[in-house]
């Protein structure tokens, strides 16, 4: 039972999760320096360096995933203990809303529902505050920059902005 | 007689209408940055970037070394007013400054946090313009070895200094190397780690990387958390410290500036070390060390004046050698980069205007910074009260807006947002982003100058250590690996370890 126990701690042991993300990185380093071509060591290809940094990489999240092995490490639950944590999600999924509305709608019409949700979701603003900040600030910033600075903005599919 | 006649040219480009504006502009930004928290001179600079492409390269440069050197003068409004560093170097300067104005001492506080600042960062100029043609006519000699030592020396050092773990900072350097090798080998022509996308034929910008790792993730992490700022109400009188406030703080002035000065110039060191370890000298130094702490005006100057003179410091690798010490320097390439430059040795000979005219500037960003700190201290206040939770949404849509403006490319603007996603979890999780963003910069040309001795000493790897530059910097930085090993070692290396991103 507590070899169990034992094993859920480490299991959620984000210290341990973390030189386990650096591993496959590094390891994925070293697999495109091959890719890549080393050369020798008179004339040193593509891949050289990649691949010896990959191995530094192998190297330190191995000292990582054993110093957590052996002295423990923070839970990811312990990450987050006390903090708002659904606030940083809201914003992650209003930016990556955002992203993928960018090219099709353009800068205005992506980026306004972007502040209003901004503005109401995270501490909400009062709204007769909100939507004169949403609407003013990006229209703001698209005229200085297509009239003043020539910067052309996506406008999207419908072509507004 | 060379100098002044080099200085007076430097003027001469810095007086020019359009270079002074630029230099207010910066000096202005940099103060706004570094009173509103959340906002470090990392995410402005990275933020104003692209606006550097609109003007000549002096005006862009000027304008991001004003946000700099400003950040360093408007972070200590915040400590000593609100008790939050607007800025990492400004952390130590909380400690006692917050104190003195508590006990209605808030400007004096204020006062010899300016005056010390312009103080070194004079100082820092005028070493600058010393020291710095001398030692670019000997990095002439520098070869690819010393370069590529060099190099890996600034990088281990800014691990040493790293928060948390040394390994995971070293994770962090060699994950910034292969972003930076990304595109196109600069010797063979041969794609690397592209995955057949024709965005990363270049490889991936500074300006998404920096603007994510440090825009994005810091509000992100701001947004956890529940503001709150206890702001003095109370006027702030007496700006000008007494005959007694100078008489202490004299001393730590002058320390903290060449302390500030010499540890500017190392690679991986920069104001945040400054600051704290002109702290802790003042308190060993002090005969009272039980004022510190409870609003001992030496506890204020020593770090003000550091952080200044190491801001000015760091410019000095930057000019000389083309290596940036830092992460904000790592910036400032970026600046030179984009219009085609490459600071280094010849950059004084070959452009004296531009280098003596970043200089001349910045005694005049001084001067400004003095003006904009003392009066205007009230409209800073005020700012300080702009709630947070209308500014992040405007930092979030400006960061688009610059990382959609440096390149006019919308895969940008999706780079930024990943590694921003990437820089919450990394900083939660305890991997700094500091060293990832230097070692991103330096990436391509460690690789360049290693490829290069390599074939120069036809394989011969002895070549990094007969050199004896070369050596010297190994040898620094293979202490540095091991030392931390070592118990001693270890808790000083905590006790100075810094936190880059704030």
């Amino acid at each position: 039972m507590s070899n169990d126990s034992n094993v859920k701690i480490r299991l959620n042991n984000s210290e341990l999760w973390g030189g386990l993300i650096g591993l496959a990185l590094g390891g994925f380093v070293i697999w495109s320096g091959l890719k890549l071509k080393l050369g020798t060591i008179n004339d040193p290809g593509s891949g050289y360096v990649l691949f010896y940094t990959g191995i530094l990489m192998c190297l330190f999240a191995g000292s990582i995933i054993i110093a957590a092995l052996s002295e423990g490490g923070p839970t990811f639950g312990s990450r987050w203990q006390n903090t708002r944590w659904t606030k940083p999600v809201i914003v992650i999924a209003c930016l990556i809303a955002f992203a993928f509305s960018l090219d099709t709608f353009g800068f205005l019409l992506s980026s306004i529902p972007l502040m209003v949700l901004l503005l109401r979701l995270v501490d909400p603003v009062r709204w007769p505050l909100a939507i004169p900040i949403a609407v003013l600030v990006p229209l703001g910033m698209w005229w200085i920059l297509k009239r003043l600075l020539l910067i052309q903005l996506p406008s999207g599919i419908f072509e507004i902005g | 007689m060379e100098t002044l006649i080099n200085v007076a040219h430097g003027f001469g480009v810095a007086l020019l209408p359009i270079n002074l504006l630029y230099c207010f502009i910066g000096v202005f930004i940099g103060t706004l940055v570094g009173v509103l928290p959340g906002i470090g001179p990392i995410s402005a600079m990275s933020l104003l970037l692209p606006i550097t492409l609109s003007g000549t390269p002096e005006s862009g440069i000027i304008m991001m070394a004003g946000i700099y050197y400003g950040s360093m003068y408007g972070g200590s409004t915040t400590s000593i007013l609100v008790n939050i560093p607007g800025e990492a170097a400004s952390v130590v300067t909380c400690i006692d400054g917050h104190q003195m104005a508590k006990q209605g001492r808030a400007g004096p506080a204020l006062g010899i946090a300016a005056f010390g600042s312009f103080i070194a960062g004079t100082f820092a100029l005028i070493a600058l313009m010393l020291v710095a043609p001398k030692l670019a006519s000997v990095a002439i000699a520098f070869g690819p070895a010393e370069y590529f030592s060099l190099m890996v020396l600034g990088l281990v050092v800014l691990t040493f200094l790293t928060q948390g773990s040394m390994a995971k900072a070293l994770l962090m350097a060699c994950t910034g190397v292969v972003l930076g090798l990304i595109g196109l080998d600069s010797i063979t022509a041969q794609p690397r780690l592209t995955f057949g996308r024709v965005e990363l034929i270049d490889g991936i910008g500074l300006v998404p990387v920096v603007m994510g790792l440090f825009g994005i993730a810091e509000v992100l992490l701001n947004t956890e958390q529940v503001i709150k700022r206890d702001i003095m109400n109370t006027r702030i009188t007496h700006l000008l410290p007494s005959r007694a406030d100078w008489k202490a703080s004299a001393g730590p002035i002058s320390r903290g500036t060449i302390m500030g000065f010499l540890l500017g110039i190392l690679p991986g060191g920069g104001a945040v070390v400054a600051s704290f370890g002109s702290y802790a000298l003042e308190k060993r130094l002090s005969k009272t060390p039980e004022r510190f702490g409870t609003g001992a005006i030496e506890g204020v100057a020593g770090p003000e004046a550091a952080n200044n003179a190491a801001a000015g410091g760091a410019f000095i690798p930057l000019m000389t050698l083309g290596i940036p010490p830092n992460v904000v320097m790592a910036l400032l390439l970026g600046a030179f980069v984009i219009h085609g430059l490459q600071p280094g040795p010849l950059m004084i000979t070959q452009n004296p205007g531009l280098f003596w005219g970043i200089v001349a500037s910045m005694y005049i960003g001084n001067l400004m910074l003095l003006v904009l700190n003392l009066p205007m201290i009230g409209m800073w206040v005020q700012l300080l009260k702009l709630p947070y939770n209308i500014l992040f949404p405007l930092i979030i849509l400006f960061t688009i807006i610059g990382v959609y403006c440096s390149s006019n490319n919308v895969f940008d603007v999706y780079v930024m947002i990943a590694f921003g996603v990437i820089g919450y979890f990394m900083r939660k999780l305890g991997y700094e982003p500091a060293p990832l963003v230097l070692a991103f910069v330096l990436g391509p040309m460690l690789e360049n100058n290693l490829r290069k001795s390599l074939i120069l000493s036809q394989g011969d790897l002895m070549t990094f250590v007969e050199r004896p530059i070369s050596a010297a910097c190994l040898l620094f930085a293979v202490a540095l690996l091991i030392g931390p090993l070592l118990p001693a070692l270890r808790k000083k290396r905590e006790l100075v370890a810094l936190d880059e991103g704030a």
